[in-house]
């Protein structure tokens, strides 16, 4: 009969927990796994002022190097922050902490280490010295250096003299593209050439 | 509170129709939606359903970093979303312009300026499960009680 047949298929499929099933269940909430990389926390180590999580950011305004407190901290923008975790595993003083970034970093031995070029375009630059005096170490070897980027210091790294830009003390860049971030014309640039090395001691 | 705001509570906090539009993103924020889609995640058992449709949608995800073609599209878009309605921003994108806001590039982020965002969800990109609960979060603040609200 059409009718017991309709009534069994009825009874099999609309079976109470099923239709409850339907109807309530979710699936369990996942768990964030282990290897997963939030935006880096600070940990309790105390911050050099080095600015390699700065040199190495990818992301343009994700992380400064900021003094508050009486101390140096590195500083993340949510927002900004990719969540990569260069930061993490370039910070020499392990400073910040991502996922299970630095145990691996520990047990792999890994380490990075970087050399940075300053490339003027002479055409481009047109001396108005910002790079000079937003370069943070510049700020810390010659506090007094003035608005156009003179200085008669020596150790500087860059400045103005006689109407051109001259780099001194490439050296001395921790490449942190404050500079290039501050150029108005996009002259200057900062060449980051980074190795890095596994199975050494850090 | 009347019976017919009621039944629209209840009916409103099981069925979110959510449609998103792309302005300009890497395709990584979109290929995370579609992921919230998929079983592992699942968002349709909470009764999301992603449309591309701005006329039968309730909420707008907004992703990427909102390029010079998009800057009268959104605005006419979100104008045509129906009452209640609320734009979340998926991803580092729409909120700062992440990694294309940079020198010579056209970009024109956040995309806060065009239309009122509700929620930014930071991230390159976001996980699921963040998208997830951002919509689910906002939804009850958007829809509750709409009507009683506004009167």
């Amino acid at each position: 009969m059409g009718f017991t047949s309709f009534a069994w298929y009825l009874k099999e499929f609309f079976r109470r927990e099923w239709v409850a099933k339907f109807l309530f269940v979710k699936t369990a909430p996942l768990v964030t796994p282990p290897f997963f990389r939030d935006v880096p926390t600070l940990t309790e180590k105390e911050c050099s002022h080095c600015r390699a999580c700065m040199m190495i950011c990818p992301a343009p305004g994700a992380i400064e190097v900021v003094h508050g407190g009486g101390v140096w901290h590195p500083e993340i923008y949510r927002g900004h922050c990719i969540r990569c975790g260069l930061c993490v595993e370039t910070c020499p003083e392990t400073v910040l902490a991502s996922g299970r970034i630095l145990s691996v970093q520990e047990a792999d031995g890994t380490s990075f280490d970087a050399t940075y070029y300053i490339q003027v375009d002479q055409t481009k630059c047109m001396r108005c010295g910002n790079c000079c005096v937003s370069c943070p170490v510049n700020k810390e070897v010659d506090p007094q250096m003035g608005s156009g980027g003179y200085s008669s210091n020596d150790e500087v790294i860059m400045r103005i003299e006689a109407g051109k830009h001259h780099v001194i003390h490439e050296d001395r860049c921790v490449g942190c593209k404050t500079c290039e971030n501050t150029c108005p014309n996009t002259a200057i640039r900062v060449a980051r050439v980074v190795t890095a090395h596994q199975g050494e001691a850090t | 509170m009347s019976l017919l705001q009621r039944v629209k509570n209840v009916v409103r906090s099981r069925s979110i129709h959510v449609c998103f539009v792309d302005v300009g993103s890497c395709n990584g924020c979109d290929i995370e939606v579609l992921a919230t889609l998929a079983p592992r995640y699942d968002i349709e058992q909470y009764g999301i359903y992603v449309h591309n449709n701005p006329r039968e949608a309730d909420i707008l995800l907004v992703i990427g970093a909102m390029t010079p073609q998009w800057e009268d599209k959104l605005p006419a878009l979100w104008e045509r979303i129906p009452e209640p309605k609320a734009a979340i921003a998926i991803g580092n994108c729409p909120i700062s312009g992440c990694v294309f806001q940079r020198r010579d590039t056209y970009v024109s982020a956040p995309v806060a300026k065009f239309i009122p965002v509700a929620a930014e969800v930071p991230g390159c990109p976001p996980r699921p499960t963040e998208i997830l609960s951002a919509i689910l979060s906002l939804a009850p603040t958007v829809f509750k009680d709409f009507e009683e609200r506004r009167r």
